[in-house]
């Protein structure tokens, strides 16, 4: 429910971006998203594409979002896996059952192309 | 003036052009978050952010929290809820100092907002010194573990009514807690909730994570638990 508030802020970000310049228009807007964000990708999409028709500036916009996975970490040997759909019982390397999931936590406006 | 063919247009404002950003959209809360910390800490108070979903057991916990420190230390409440002041109130009539920050709609709190109720809690209480700060989060287990309020820690809660397939379902709020409390487990005879897989799934996310399985309104050894782990809190900000 906070994805329409978190797109506001990047339309806010973005705005600013094409004055500083001095571009008509937007056209494609590159974001990663941690898995673990807490944001629903479909949800942004949506609130994306509503605030994106309000201004000319940005009516043609594309989002193009990257799914970042998180890395899973032996707390025992530091050795790290990405996890994909599901995370592992024990390390691979030590045997260990103390793993512990990191990072894939943020909202990153990475690129921005803009004419 | 355009060099390579002279035509006197500027291409270089219309060209498409790729700008590289990388700024997270988090950071300005984060930010404030940050700066929330050291208010709390100028205030010598250690901050918990308390997230479950609705009926939980939040307040109730608080209430009789409030009733066993109280006498013994200054405490302090943030109540975050989308409409409202009912919450503040119980916590009113348990005489600690209490702000209601409605979000009217917002699905969770953010810094900013705590940043205002902190301001305003000083204000009303008119004091300048606390040792514990609450900070009860809107009613919803997933979009509140998304934003770091400034908080020391971080405790959710699920009741035994909701559930123990709950961690498993909201991971999120369970990677960034420190804190697992398993509550109403009075009702534990009336419910089909396993404590071993609430706490086998919490710990496989979060294998720092420590449990405690409490009743506020029966008391007893859980409940202790939960008064001894906060004293701590305050002994470890004070050896800090």
């Amino acid at each position: 429910m906070h994805e329409f508030s978190l797109a506001q802020g990047l339309f806010t970000q973005l705005f600013r971006l094409a004055e500083q310049h001095r571009a008509e228009k937007i056209i494609i807007v590159r974001v990663e998203i941690g898995q673990f964000a807490g944001i629903v990708i479909d949800s942004f999409s949506f609130a994306f594409e509503i605030l994106a028709r309000e201004r000319k500036l940005t009516r043609e916009a594309v989002l193009e979002i990257t799914e970042i996975k998180p890395l899973c970490g032996c707390l025992d040997c530091g050795h790290t896996v990405p996890a994909d759909d599901s995370v592992p019982a024990v390390c691979a390397q030590c045997g260990s059952s103390r793993l512990t999931l990191s990072a894939a936590d943020d909202l990153i406006l990475t690129q921005v192309e803009m004419e | 003036m355009c060099e390579s063919c002279g035509c006197g247009i500027d291409h270089e404002r219309q060209t498409t052009r790729t700008i590289d950003v990388y700024e997270s959209l988090l950071a300005a809360n984060t930010k404030q978050a940050g700066e929330n910390r050291r208010s709390f800490e100028t205030l010598g108070a250690v901050a918990v952010n308390m997230i479950s979903g609705p009926g939980a057991g939040k307040t109730t916990l608080l209430e009789h929290t409030i009733e066993h420190l109280g006498n013994e230390l200054r405490l302090g409440v943030i109540e975050g809820d989308i409409e409202t002041e009912r919450d503040a109130a119980r916590i009113r009539k348990k005489g600690a100092p209490v702000v209601q920050i409605t979000t009217g709609g917002a699905c969770h709190l953010d810094a900013r907002l705590v940043h205002k109720g902190l301001h305003r809690l000083r204000h009303e209480s008119g004091m300048d010194r606390f040792d514990l700060i609450f900070i009860e989060n809107v009613g919803n287990l997933v979009c509140p573990a998304t934003f770091d309020l400034g908080e020391h820690q971080r405790v959710v809660l699920v009741s035994v009514p909701e559930g123990s397939d709950k961690p498993a379902k909201y991971p999120k709020a369970f990677l960034s807690s420190q804190r697992f409390l398993i509550t109403k487990t009075d009702l534990l005879p009336h419910f089909d909730f396993s404590i071993d897989e609430a706490r086998r799934e919490a710990l496989k996310l979060n294998p720092a994570i420590r449990i405690t399985e409490l009743s506020a309104t029966a008391g007893g050894q859980g409940f202790e638990d939960w008064l001894l782990y906060l004293r701590q809190l305050l002994r470890t900000a004070a050896a800090a």
